[in-house]
């Protein structure tokens, strides 16, 4: 007994050891996400971010997930910023006013938060212009669709989901205008049977093209089943609903991720709001299924290659609301201040704001 | 006319999980015993349907693992309350927290797979006959088979002779004990009967409504089938009539969304089942030894020979 | 041969028989430890360092601990006389609900020395106001108050999303869900240099209260004689429904507490995050402590700790976060059995 007591305290005191080392020569990453990992969302998108990060020589990354908007947030940034993390991704909206908190007492940690507007001197914020692809992936709807409705499953109405219906609809309109994007809300991130149920809803009411802005696939096998078609979104969901997929309009946060880790380990990291878009690879579409007809996917590849440009921008004047006021004027491009907080429906979106 | 269908079509195929789970739960709190642990049980369900149909490739094994796994739970939680007569609130959240645990633990490796399903019925020239034909052409056999479930246990419950021992068992075990009722293997058999059902309504979600396993995707839904079970006021034809009401209240919400028709804010639609539920059992109780049914009397009391 | 069951005459004390329980569950999660690759002796040392290693992370474990403390009572109380209270999530959406509109609309109206107490009330107050109804169902019309509490936790959490998503939603807030943020004299103080606020005090206050309270007064008295058996009570003529109520409105008022402490001593706003399920912890929490309000801020601090102490296993390791409801869950059907064997024997007879 008194022998295996004593191997134990040895292995103990080792790992120990061995933690403390690992610590000490690392540069150490910490991802915080507000679901578990899952298969095809929002989270699992920021995830393979982080594995991309783990190849890179001398980081090493952590994660902790299912972590509510609440006060668990505030401790688990804490804990990674007093264990020496040298940058924190905070992964959800509701997780801005906590991270500043901790920034303000770790001034030596990088601190990003995602989706949010708020700056402090060691905290960034960043996002993915995921408007483009989904003003990309609205015109291979306004293509696709016969009956001219278009269903949107959509989680919360706030404004990064109303800016992607928003762009979405504006795709839509460019090469089909009169076709209308439907949208019920399920008040839900991920509940694959409630997303199932909105998306029926959708396809009853004759929409033929379904897309989504949920972290489940349910919206695809819906599509499926009925012989409609849909649009995924967070990563390419093909895989759920083969004969439905047309495209998705997916994140890609590898490049992102590399780009802050780098620069921080040059010393040259600034705080401030990193919004990149489709010319740096960080939202991009997925390969167009074979339904989709060449022309139209010429097309698209053709508005994305704008896009990239800069020659093409979505919110781009004159684009009305619903009741037809003009808020965003000719000539004039909507800026970031007003896609950032945007509450209204453009023109030809059907459903409510609140 | 043609929305009215297509909502009931909806409705018909998503209150299939929860119609299942509370005709178990049903027979389980006749024969005295409360089983809290239905939501744990339908997701262990989920995940055991859809890891066992796609190994083997066979639904029926699929569903038969399920069912396993659900019977599995449901033998703890009988073991724990006829047995070791622990508190059948606490044993039935404990199941339900070790099984949300466990399942998205076990479950890890399955996340994203595609595995097999189960299609919707071939009705072939049925699908033209006004009204029923549509609502049919979008169920399946399990459908069926859960619908036919409800006047089999509503009769059973009645008029068979194992319904009236659970009967008498969940009213008074003393009485039925001395009149030789073998009280605990019955409640034994009953909550086993549940977990069983439960575990059917976990697989129907990943094995035919929205296939595939999910962490944590049965969404609440065994907390409904608990409370259907009081709206049905332990009947299961009122059971189909709540799982109907609960899901075309859903249906309905999403409706007037997708129609841009918002007739009532969306956001008291999502209250009215609740408030449903509450005022439903008010007057349950409250006209109860009338003409609706009451409680089973023994309810959540343990049971044991003096 | 059969085994009948005896009754022990004697047994340990209910808490010592908690504590034996842990020792399955700790061989329970080694081999779940073992199976996933990861040393079990170097997973539990991470779990406890990381919530008891340091006055810090035991801070935290404490902050974490507060709302789970005034559930636990609030679901203890209740059930001293036989009332599941299954309602207390939606007793503390209610309190914090309340206390939101206070610090929002009343707070920069008021003497500021009298903000504090006038939050502390409105919580106790929005707790018991959605403690009532089901309160009086019960009391009068003896209506089941499991499936009412329950089915009032789905009202309330709708009515709160409604209310930070439509007329409540923070008018500067770019358009996200939340309330605008407390002015400043709504914050509940905070202590040490550390996240524990005012409510840790609350709440252990109204612990040491109802200990007293139940065990000392005429009305504890009353309380533990219905408590043992209705029956009993009616015969001693206790105004039997009135003391249901009470007890009901006193239990959804400490539940509203708990909501008040998260909202203004944390959250300083009302926002998504405040119904993550306390109210169902608390249930756990007092059937840890066997109903005694004394021990409820212990099983507290130790469920709190398996929380935090598994957010810490899974930054260094990996792990999923489902481990902590698993051992959660194992160390419930643990203390359930233990208890069964404390009171009970097993003897070999031979069969009649």
């Amino acid at each position: 007994m008194k022998k295996v007591l004593s191997v134990m305290a040895t292995a103990l005191l080792l790992v120990t050891f061995c933690g403390g080392m690992a610590a000490a020569k690392d540069f150490q990453v910490g991802f915080v996400y507000v679901s578990p990992i899952g298969d095809a969302g929002w989270s699992w998108a920021h995830d393979q971010g982080r594995k991309a990060l783990d190849k890179m020589p001398g980081v090493k990354t952590s994660f902790v997930e299912s972590v509510p908007e609440g006060q668990d947030a505030e401790r688990v940034i804490l804990n990674m910023a007093r264990k020496g993390y040298r940058i924190i991704f905070a992964t959800s909206y509701g997780y801005m006013d906590p991270m500043l908190k901790v920034a303000k007492k770790f001034p030596k940690t990088v601190f990003m938060h995602c989706s949010g507007f708020k700056t402090a001197k060691n905290m960034g914020n960043y996002f993915g212009r995921m408007y483009q692809a989904r003003f990309l992936t609205g015109m291979v709807a306004g293509a696709m669709t016969k009956s001219n409705i278009i269903g949107y499953v959509a989680a919360f109405p706030i404004p990064e989901v109303i800016r992607g219906i928003n762009a979405f609809a504006l795709g839509v309109q460019s090469v089909n205008p009169k076709a209308q994007v439907r949208v019920v809300w399920t008040k839900t991130w991920y509940d694959p049977a409630t997303e199932k149920e909105a998306a029926k809803s959708l396809l009853d009411v004759g929409a033929d093209v379904l897309t989504q802005h949920q972290d489940s696939p349910a919206t695809q096998e819906a599509a499926q089943e009925k012989g409609a078609y849909s649009i995924g979104y967070n990563s390419d969901m093909s895989k759920f609903a083969p004969k439905a997929h047309l495209v998705a309009a997916v994140w890609n946060w590898s490049p992102f991720y590399r780009y802050i880790v780098e620069q921080v380990e040059k010393g040259t990291w600034k705080a401030k709001a990193y919004w990149w878009g489709i010319d740096k690879g960080i939202v991009n579409i997925s390969p167009m299924g074979p339904m989709v007809p060449q022309a139209v996917k010429d097309k698209v590849l053709a508005a994305k290659k704008d896009l990239i440009s800069g020659k093409l921008k979505v919110f781009a004047g004159p684009v009305a609301d619903q009741k037809g006021d003009t808020k965003i004027a000719d000539g004039k491009v909507a800026s970031d201040k007003e896609l950032l907080g945007m509450t209204w429906f453009v023109k030809g979106v059907v459903g409510s704001t609140q | 006319m043609d929305d009215l269908i297509f909502i009931l079509a909806i409705t018909l195929k998503s209150s299939i999980p929860v119609l299942l789970a509370s005709l178990g739960e049903i027979i389980t709190e006749r024969s005295g015993i409360l089983n809290l642990g239905v939501e744990g049980m339908m997701l262990v369900g989920a995940l055991a349907g859809f890891v066992v149909g796609q190994q083997s490739g066979s639904l029926l094994l699929g569903f038969g693992g399920a069912m396993a796994a659900g019977m599995l739970l449901a033998l703890v939680h009988a073991f724990f309350c006829i047995h070791l007569r622990a508190s059948q609130v606490i044993s039935g959240l404990a199941v339900t927290i070790l099984a949300t645990g466990l399942s998205s633990f076990l479950g890890r490796p399955f996340i994203g797979r595609v595995g097999i399903h189960l299609g919707s019925l071939p009705v072939g020239p049925l699908a033209e006959v006004p009204l029923v034909g549509p609502v049919l052409a979008q169920q399946n056999w399990l459908c069926l088979a859960a619908l036919a479930l409800v006047p089999l246990t509503a009769w059973a419950l009645a008029g068979s002779w194992p319904g009236l021992s659970i009967r008498a068992v969940g009213e008074d075990p003393e009485a039925a004990d001395a009149a030789g009722v073998p009280v605990a293997p019955i409640r034994y058999a009953c909550t086993l009967f549940g977990g069983l059902l439960a575990g059917l309504g976990g697989a129907y979600l990943s094995l035919v409504y929205t296939p595939g396993w999910k962490e944590g995707m049965t969404g609440g839904q065994g907390w409904i089938a608990i409370a259907m079970v009081i709206f049905a006021t332990w009947r299961p034809g009122r059971a189909l009539l709540g799982a109907l009401l609960f899901g075309g209240l859903t249906a309905l919400q999403f409706y007037f969304q997708a129609t841009g028709a918002e007739l009532v804010p969306a956001w008291i639609l999502r209250l009215l089942p609740y408030l449903l539920t509450v005022g439903i059992l008010f007057l349950v109780t409250v006209l109860k030894r009338t003409r609706f049914g009451a409680a089973p009397a023994a309810l959540g009391q343990p049971f044991f020979r003096g | 041969m059969a085994i009948t069951i005896e009754e022990k005459t004697s047994a340990l004390h209910p808490l010592a028989t908690t504590a034996l329980a842990v020792v399955p569950v700790f061989l329970v999660g080694a081999v779940l430890f073992a199976l996933l690759g990861t040393d079990p002796l170097e997973a539990y040392r991470v779990m406890v360092v990381g919530a008891f290693g340091s006055w810090f992370d035991f801070s935290e474990v404490l902050v974490k601990a507060i709302p789970l403390m005034l559930t636990g009572l609030s679901v203890a109380v209740a059930a001293r006389m036989l009332l599941w209270n299954i309602g207390a999530e939606g007793q503390l959406v209610f309190g914090g609900i309340f206390a939101a509109g206070t610090a929002l609309f009343w707070a920069p109206h008021m003497p500021p020395a009298l903000v504090i107490p006038a939050l502390v009330a409105a919580g106790f107050a929005g707790g018991a106001l959605w403690a009532l109804v089901p309160a009086v169902l019960k009391a009068r019309w003896n209506v089941n108050e499991i499936i009412t509490t329950l089915m009032f936790n789905y009202v309330a959490i709708i009515f709160m999303e409604h209310l930070y998503f439509g007329p409540w939603r923070d008018p500067m807030g770019m358009g996200f869900p939340g309330t605008a943020m407390f002015k400043q004299v709504a914050w509940l103080p905070r202590f040490f240099q550390t996240r524990i606020h005012l409510g840790l005090f609350i709440a252990l206050a109204a612990a040491a209260l109802l200990y007293f309270a139940l065990k000392y007064t005429p009305w504890g008295y009353r309380v533990r004689v219905i408590g043992l058996s209705d029956r009993a009570a009616r015969y001693a003529g206790f105004a039997f429904g009135r003391q249901q109520v009470m007890v009901m409105l006193l239990s959804g008022g400490l539940a509203g507490l708990a909501g008040m402490g998260e909202v203004c001593g944390i959250h300083m706003r009302l926002q998504q995050g405040l119904a993550v399920g306390y109210g169902y912890d608390g249930i756990i929490i007092a059937f840890l402590a066997r109903l005694n309000p004394a021990a409820v801020p212990v099983a507290a601090v130790l469920l709190a700790g398996l929380i935090v102490g598994g957010e810490q296993l899974q930054t260094a390791t990996h792990l999923p976060a489902s481990i902590s409801l698993v051992l959660e869950g194992a160390l419930l059907l643990a203390i359930l059995g233990a208890s069964f064997f404390n009171r009970y024997r097993l003897r070999r007879t031979r069969s009649r």
